[in-house]
């Protein structure tokens, strides 16, 4: 077992080196279609983490009813972020909704026209944020049967609006990955096929002086391997040096999405290992089988 | 030039090849000889290394390439295999190194049924076959010993035990000069002989060539059969394909003539073509 080893990892050496130009090719492809599918993945990342800002966006304003408490509203306010669908509530006073409303007008060019009310006439409400915006229903539903809320509106329309439009998208982030991942199979394996094609005469000679199935297939799954891990290696190093200037832009970009940098680069690195090097034993393993025992 | 041909067989008289030949008296067997027999257990592998009983072979898309071919081929026999390009030499050669199945028939080798012999089992057929080509198949950027070592690495060869059997083979087949050499640095001859030494490395029972002398001249051609003969000698049965009309006719061993994938002659001590 060490010998067929030693024997397989000096093979693959040797084809290596030996047939330098099928290495440099091979693995110069790989990284490249490395670089290209992690970017895509970084792409669909950042399109994720901005649609899920969106949906979060959509929330459940509850009027309360003038008369109410403050007493009576703080136990509303714990009761309803016990609520297993509601990720967060926030309260917003009368005043405070006034003064938005100011911001408002003023943001738009309009004339302050609450200079002109005697009394603040908008009522202090809260702002439930769910976990999922699918689950709106039961819990204006329930908002609707505390006595301390005067109302809440339905927001179903907008609630199918927002998720038509991220479910497309999402779906669509999906498929564009799943394709370039297609494309990325395709072109690593017929490279590496090439580089083994170009080895027929030797893998032919293999076979007719009894070699066996492992000894002609494992130097090649090796080969396939390091230049897997080689091309990983360099696709890794030039998104490493890329990372500073656009981790600087998408930092700008996504401060305000829910996007972990830190598990996005891990996942990345992941990717790009795993792809690389389970691509190359792929490409060596499908194309050496061709030349095999029928 | 003339050749004499090696006495490894008791003389015979008539194609008596249709069935297993029956066993001559043991006195007239060379030593060498008999102790090749012993080393063999099962008693029905003991004089054919070769068997094809009732072969067809047709390809799909309905190429029929041999059609009911019966071939016994004892050990240490010399055999020429003729025919016109497309006759079925070189599927025949294709079945005994179990590249291809026969569709009908049975094929023996060193006694194993190559229809039932499991997938992981076919590499160790193939060792007791050595096979030679008209274009050598050596690896150019492999020196004479390291093509002939190539034989012993791939199938898992431990390597100390790899050196003096390369040197062996290499030195039987007068290589011994130019092992360190590559390939196109040598002559037709030498590549020839080279892969020769590398069909003979694993101890095989028989060597197939496939029109070894196709690419020499004459000269050459008979220095690479004087070898295969001598081969023979050493008791490795010789299967030999070739279109070389002079040689085969000049040696006088046992001719099968293949035509349309049918065998129309086996004879020994036949010529090329039929002498009637």
């Amino acid at each position: 077992m060490i010998g067929f080893l030693a024997f397989s990892l000096r093979r693959a050496g040797q084809g290596l080196m030996r047939n330098g130009l099928m290495t440099v090719a091979a693995t110069a492809t790989m990284a490249l279609m490395l670089l290209l599918l992690s970017g895509f993945w970084v792409i669909r990342s950042g399109l994720a983490a901005g649609l899920e800002f969106v949906e979060q966006k959509v929330e459940i304003v509850a009027d309360l009813r003038d008369d109410a408490s403050p007493v009576e509203v703080t136990a509303l306010r714990e009761r309803v972020a016990t609520f297993p669908e509601v990720a967060a509530v926030g309260y917003v006073s009368k005043d405070e909704a006034l003064s938005r409303f100011r911001e408002y007008l003023a943001s738009q060019g309009e004339e302050d026209l609450t200079q002109y009310l005697g009394d603040n006439p908008l009522r202090a409400s809260l702002e439930v944020t769910l976990r999922d915006p699918r689950d709106f229903a039961p819990v204006i539903e329930k908002l609707r049967a505390e006595p301390a809320v005067e109302s809440a509106k339905d927001i179903g329309s907008l609630v199918d609006r927002v998720l038509t439009v991220t479910e497309v998208l999402r779906t669509a982030g999906v498929v564009v990955l799943i394709i370039v991942g297609i494309i990325v199979l395709f072109i690593v394996v017929n490279t590496i096929r090439l580089a083994v094609v170009a080895r027929a005469e030797e893998i032919d000679v293999m076979r007719l002086v009894g070699a066996s199935d492992a000894f002609i297939r494992w130097p090649f799954v090796f080969e396939g391997a390091f230049i897997g891990l080689l091309g990983a290696a360099l696709a890794l190093g030039a998104l490493a040096l890329a990372a500073d200037p656009l981790g600087r832009f998408m930092f700008d970009f996504f401060r305000l999405l829910p996007l972990q940098l830190g598990t996005l680069a891990r996942d990345v690195t992941v990717l790009v290992l795993a792809t690389g090097v389970g691509l190359g034993v792929l490409g060596s393993w499908i194309s050496v089988r061709t030349y095999l025992i029928k | 030039m003339t050749i004499a041909p090696p006495r490894t067989t008791a003389p015979s008289s008539g194609p008596r090849y249709a069935q297993p030949p029956d066993p001559p008296p043991e006195a007239s067997r060379s030593l060498r000889e008999r102790l090749l027999r012993r080393r063999s257990d099962d008693p029905s592998t003991n004089r054919a290394v070769v068997v094809l009983r009732d072969v067809t072979k047709a390809y799909p898309g309905g190429n029929v390439a041999l059609r009911d071919v019966d071939l016994v081929v004892p050990e240490g026999d010399f055999v020429f295999l003729v025919g016109p390009s497309g006759a079925g030499k070189s599927t025949i050669i294709k079945l005994l190194i179990r590249d291809e199945l026969a569709t009908r028939g049975e094929v023996y080798v060193d006694g194993h049924d190559l229809a039932r012999l499991p997938r992981r089992q076919v590499p160790r057929i193939r060792r007791r076959i050595g096979i030679v080509f008209q274009d050598y198949k050596l690896l150019p950027r492999k020196s004479v010993f390291e093509n002939v070592a190539f034989a012993l690495e791939v199938t898992g060869t431990p390597r100390r035990r790899i050196r003096p059997a390369v040197e062996r083979v290499i030195a039987l087949v007068g290589l011994g000069a130019q092992a360190d050499q590559l390939p196109s640095t040598l002559s037709g001859g030498e590549q020839q002989r080279t892969a020769i030494a590398r069909a003979l490395v694993h101890d095989p029972r028989v060597i197939i060539a496939d029109e070894p002398t196709g690419n020499l001249d004459p000269l050459i051609s008979w220095e690479i059969i004087q070898l295969l003969l001598r081969i023979n000698e050493l008791g490795v049965t010789v299967l030999m394909a070739t279109h070389d009309a002079e040689v085969v006719t000049a040696l006088r061993k046992r001719v099968v003539a293949l035509e349309e994938g049918r065998v129309v002659r086996d004879e020994t001590g036949g010529a090329y073509h039929r002498q009637d």
